[in-house]
């Protein structure tokens, strides 16, 4: 009311003007003191441990270093768990979406019996707490062979995933008019075909959003891989991160360079692939 | 042709079905017969009836442990919510350079928790961190403390970091919302002299019901995935102080050997998980007038 | 005739080549897994599987270092899992023993045997690392826990290494009257609450008491348990302790010394392996004073190394711990960390003073602690250690805590 009236009486587009420039700076203050723990932890690790211990945070940087870096890089192992991160992240990224687009597919073009208890099914496994998992995909993967390797965590990574990307791309592709279908299979396509040719191809924009979306899930696990990896040459950055922390555990200089360098390829991920990462957290909800 | 429309979906179905039943569906019962038992992952698992939810409700950890919980959730209702809706609104605007500040209001949550939980704890470090530093530098010296072994707060600067993340995806499906909002209803009652709190309270805000749903219940299940942020920042210190259920779960069983007791703690993280599922079908029932499909 | 002549041929053969064979026949994979993730013993680890490596080149050596607390976690999951590791890092005593019982380690008494360590070893190590009568652990190095202290401070104020508890309080009223806070801890890892524990226990209630103790046969609101926690108190709430212990790990702590504010710190020897260069030479160190008993008993945890029964380079494995043995397996570690090792013929020379020292207060006590979460189950060991860092928050309130505390041992204990 107040604003409509002042607005009225000096002039619309010049109170628009002011009230945009408020707005402006009061956003820009509060993005400023948001990401300033991200900027803090720049400054800190472009810095000397000693400079930061004698002089405070808050102090005029005598110099920077890239030395935390190079430690974390180097003696922190941050080069062989980044390494592992994506030997682990890319097959599971495959793996997941290629078994769910199946599931999406089938579950959304055609009626069966069981339609139903399917889809709920990979919907409860979305929701399920991993912790009920955990012991028993241990005792599994040690069964199998395959604890402490790649393969027994890009298993649990495949599977995991698939209750959430199924549920995304059944609601997905339930879009897709089953016409296409139908009129494909009066022309004799096989069924596989008409996944494949047709459906797949329309599910391209759902495959990358979904992919970017799983990418940061799958490459920021934790738990799993704490549980499932023992050598330190398999872990991934995540667990690697922990192994750092109880090594250098007195200076945050290089404990905060290796976050930053453990960030990184999520980071350019996002950078490169904003508009897909935004449209998969908002498509998978139905939007 | 009717025997081919048969089979077909099942044959779709049967690779990614198998994979589930052997790494997520067997498991998950296997779990509730371990919660039956005792079992210290090294000798089989022995039977011992309800005793491990006897020990569990008579276990102040677990008490301590649920309360953590809860407040994780009220806090994330509230904090989040509050803070990402008036974020999205104000960016939805047309401000010089919106695009970068949302883009720098939910950049963390690209970064993995622990990376988050990391820097965190370094920021909440009583000598090198950034915060008490912070405090130090504008005079406000005695609110400077060990904000991860005192007792009453720890739990909420831990929280603090999970909301921190949480904040920027509250503010993405709330700005996605607002895109729903035909422009011209708002304009229509700026236009009648509606000013903006009761635009926001008559309009905006019932037309964002279901994402407001939608928020509340990714909000609850984003706040039982406490575990990466307690296990690194505190581990359930000082004194099971900040415990939350996962996090006494995973030690119980995988640091404490009482496997059988983890899984008892596993089952009711699930049995509280259910609630939430619930709801959320529900929610979706309703809201496309219960259909025969879900979806 | 044919046969035995190809016999003989094949017999001179394999002697001729027996040395090399021998030095050099061990190949396929050994895995070691360690915690030694300091940067000391990493170090000193590194070298000493260098040194093992050059011994058997055809060998495809893994050293696996974990942070220390994380491998204490993960040891039970690789033990359980059908690919252990062929030998790993372990604790004597209790923690040893618990794996034994579960059968899940290798037998080595023919080692022991046949390296003589029986009649090298001294009877602190053997008592911890046989079981049954059978040999199952490798004790490799120890060192001892005391107050460890800043020399310079200490000769700047006049003070001296106090031997009774009234010196120790008067050293702290005068590291106080100087702005100096007289002890510094991290407690952000609970078990460093429970050295104090040990010691205060010990030279209250004397060492026999302690071995009571750990067995978990003694109630906590037992008189002198009680008496324990009353001693204690006194001293948190007369402020001598750092601020915030619970806020950093044992390292982070030590930067109260090394910036000179504080004096002293409850820890054992490896402290010099985490503390700078500056600090390590500053550093000496006094058995915990005497308070009712005079201080003859001593906290010395022992390291060593076990095979998992399932270990898969058995051969290999087993010619590790008889280097691990060896002189030569220990004397980088005398050396290069500081440690006192368990092989008598590892020569004084290459124990600096201080160690020097230590092996004398080992040798020479009564008894030797391992410290509690090693001597206690250690499932018990860590709720209890909780309960001490809770009491140390809350040191008033210590009688309430202790019934609870009574009421997990119960539950534990009588289960």
């Amino acid at each position: 009311m107040f604003n409509t009236t002042i607005a009225n009486l000096i002039g619309l587009s010049w109170w628009k003007k002011v009230s945009t420039a408020i707005m402006f700076v009061a956003v820009l203050l509060f993005v400023l003191v948001w990401i300033l723990p991200l900027v803090g932890a720049i400054f800190t690790a472009l810095r000397p441990l000693q400079d930061l211990r004698a002089h405070g945070f808050w102090s005029i940087p005598q110099e920077f270093t890239l030395e935390n870096f190079a430690v974390a890089w180097d003696l922190g192992n941050l080069n062989t768990y980044l390494k592992n991160s994506f030997i682990i992240t890319i097959p599971s990224l495959l793996g997941t979406l290629t078994l769910s687009s199946l599931v999406g597919f089938a579950v959304s073009q055609y009626k069966f019996r069981g339609n139903m208890f399917v889809y709920l099914l990979f919907l409860s496994g979305m929701l399920l707490p991993f912790q009920i998992l955990l012991i028993p995909v241990f005792t599994l993967s040690n069964y199998l062979g395959i604890y402490n390797t790649y393969l027994g965590l890009i298993m649990i990574h495949i599977v995991f995933q698939m209750g959430f990307c199924s549920f995304f791309l059944t609601n997905f592709m339930s879009t897709i008019p089953s016409q296409l279908a139908e009129a494909a299979r009066i022309d004799g396509c096989s069924e596989f075909k008409i996944f494949y040719k047709i459906f797949l191809p329309l599910t391209k924009p759902a495959l990358a959003a979904l992919g970017t979306l799983q990418f940061t899930w799958i490459f920021n696990d934790y738990i799993w891989a704490l549980v499932l990896i023992r050598s330190d040459s398999l872990k991934p950055v995540t667990a690697g991160l922990a192994t750092l922390q109880g090594q250098y555990t007195t200076d945050w200089g290089v404990l905060v360079a290796g976050s930053l360098l453990a960030a990184i390829p999520t980071i350019i991920v996002f950078i490169l692939l904003q508009k897909y990462f935004i449209k998969g957290l908002t498509m998978g909800m139905g939007k | 042709m009717k025997r081919d429309k048969f089979f077909s979906p099942w044959l779709f179905l049967i690779l990614p079905l198998l994979l589930y039943a052997i790494w997520v569906v067997i498991p998950a019962f296997y779990t509730f017969f371990l919660s039956l038992t005792r079992y210290d992952g090294l000798l089989s698992p022995e039977f011992i009836g309800l005793a491990n939810y006897e020990r569990l409700f008579s276990h102040d950890t677990f008490y301590i442990s649920l309360l953590n919980n809860l407040r994780w959730v009220v806090v994330f209702l509230i904090v989040p919510v509050t803070m990402g809706l008036f974020l999205a609104i104000l960016l939805s605007k047309k401000i010089p350079g919106a695009r970068l500040f949302k883009a720098l209001i939910y950049s963390p949550m690209v970064l993995a928790p622990v990376v988050i939980g990391l820097i965190w704890t370094w920021i909440y470090s009583p000598r090198s961190g950034l915060l008490n530093h912070t405090l130090t530098l504008v005079g406000l010296q005695t609110l400077t403390r060990g904000w991860l072994s005192d007792p009453d707060i720890a739990i909420y600067a831990i929280i603090f970091a999970g909301v921190w993340r949480h904040t920027g995806y509250v503010m993405l499906i709330y700005l996605a919302g607002l895109t729903s909002i035909p422009p011209d209803l708002i304009e229509a009652a700026r236009i009648d002299g509606a000013s903006a709190w009761q635009r926001f309270r008559h309009i905006i805000f019932p037309l964002l019901k279901p994402t407001t749903t939608i928020v509340i219940v990714i909000t609850m299940i984003e706040s039982l995935r406490s575990f990466d942020f307690v296990n690194i920042m505190t581990d359930g210190g000082p004194f099971r102080q900040t415990e939350v259920l996962a996090n006494f779960m995973y030690k119980e069983a995988f640091a404490r050997y009482n496997m059988g007791y983890g899984a008892s703690i596993a089952v009711i993280l699930f049995l509280i998980m259910v609630i939430f599922i619930f709801i959320y079908v529900i929610q979706r029932r309703e809201e496309y007038g219960g259909g025969e499909k879900v979806v | 005739m044919k046969k035995i002549i190809i016999f003989t041929l094949a017999f001179c053969l394999l002697l001729s080549f027996g040395v090399a064979v021998e030095a050099d026949s061990l190949d396929g994979e050994l895995i070691i897994d360690a915690y030694t993730s300091d940067p000391a013993p990493r170090a000193a680890m590194n070298e000493m599987v260098e040194t093992f490596q050059e011994m058997h080149p055809d060998l495809d050596i893994e050293l696996n270092i974990t942070a220390h607390e994380d491998f204490k976690h993960a040891i039970r999951t690789w033990l359980a899992s059908d690919t252990p590791p062929d030998v790993f890092t372990w604790f004597a005593g209790e923690r040893a023993e618990y794996f034994v019982r579960n059968n899940l380690i290798r037998d080595i008494t023919h080692i022991w045997e046949e390296e003589g360590l029986f009649d090298l070893y001294a009877e602190g190590y053997q008592r911890e690392s046989i079981f049954d009568d059978k040999a199952y652990f490798l004790p490799h190095q120890t060192y001892i826990w005391g107050v460890f202290y800043n020399q310079e401070i200490f000769a700047d104020l006049g003070l001296e290494e106090p031997e009774t508890w009234d010196e120790l309080i008067e050293v702290n009223e005068t590291l106080k009257e100087n702005d100096i806070t007289p002890f510094t801890i991290g407690s952000r890892y609970e078990w460093t609450t429970a050295g104090w524990f040990d010691h205060l226990n010990i030279r209250i209630n004397g060492f026999d008491f302690h071995q009571e103790f750990v067995t978990g046969e003694v109630p906590m609101t037992d008189d002198r348990v009680v008496k324990v926690f009353e001693k204690w108190k006194e001293l948190i709430e007369s402020d001598y302790f750092i601020e915030y212990p619970a806020s950093y790990s044992w390292h982070e702590a030590l930067e109260y010394m090394e910036d000179d504010e504080a004096a002293m710190y409850l820890m054992g020897s490896f402290i010099h392996d985490s503390a700078t260069d500056e600090l390590s030479e500053k550093l000496s160190f006094f058995p915990f004073p005497a308070i009712e008993k005079s201080p003859t008993a001593v906290e010395a945890p022992i390291d060593g190394y076990m095979m998992p029964v399932h270990a898969q380079n058995v051969e290999a494995g087993e010619e590790f711990l008889r280097f691990a043995a060896s002189v030569e397996g220990q004397q980088n570690w005398v050396e290069d960390v500081g440690r006192v090792v368990p092989n008598p013929n590892v020569p004084e020379e290459s124990y600096d003073e201080e160690t020097l020292r230590e092996r004398e207060l080992i040798d020479g006590a009564e008894g030797i602690a391992q410290f509690l979460d090693r001597d206690m189950e250690e499932d018990f060991a860590i709720t209890m250690m909780g309960y001490l860092v809770e009491f140390w928050e809350n040191p008033e309130h210590y009688m309430d805590i202790l019934e609870r505390l009574e009421d997990e041992r119960q539950f534990h204990f009588e289960q």
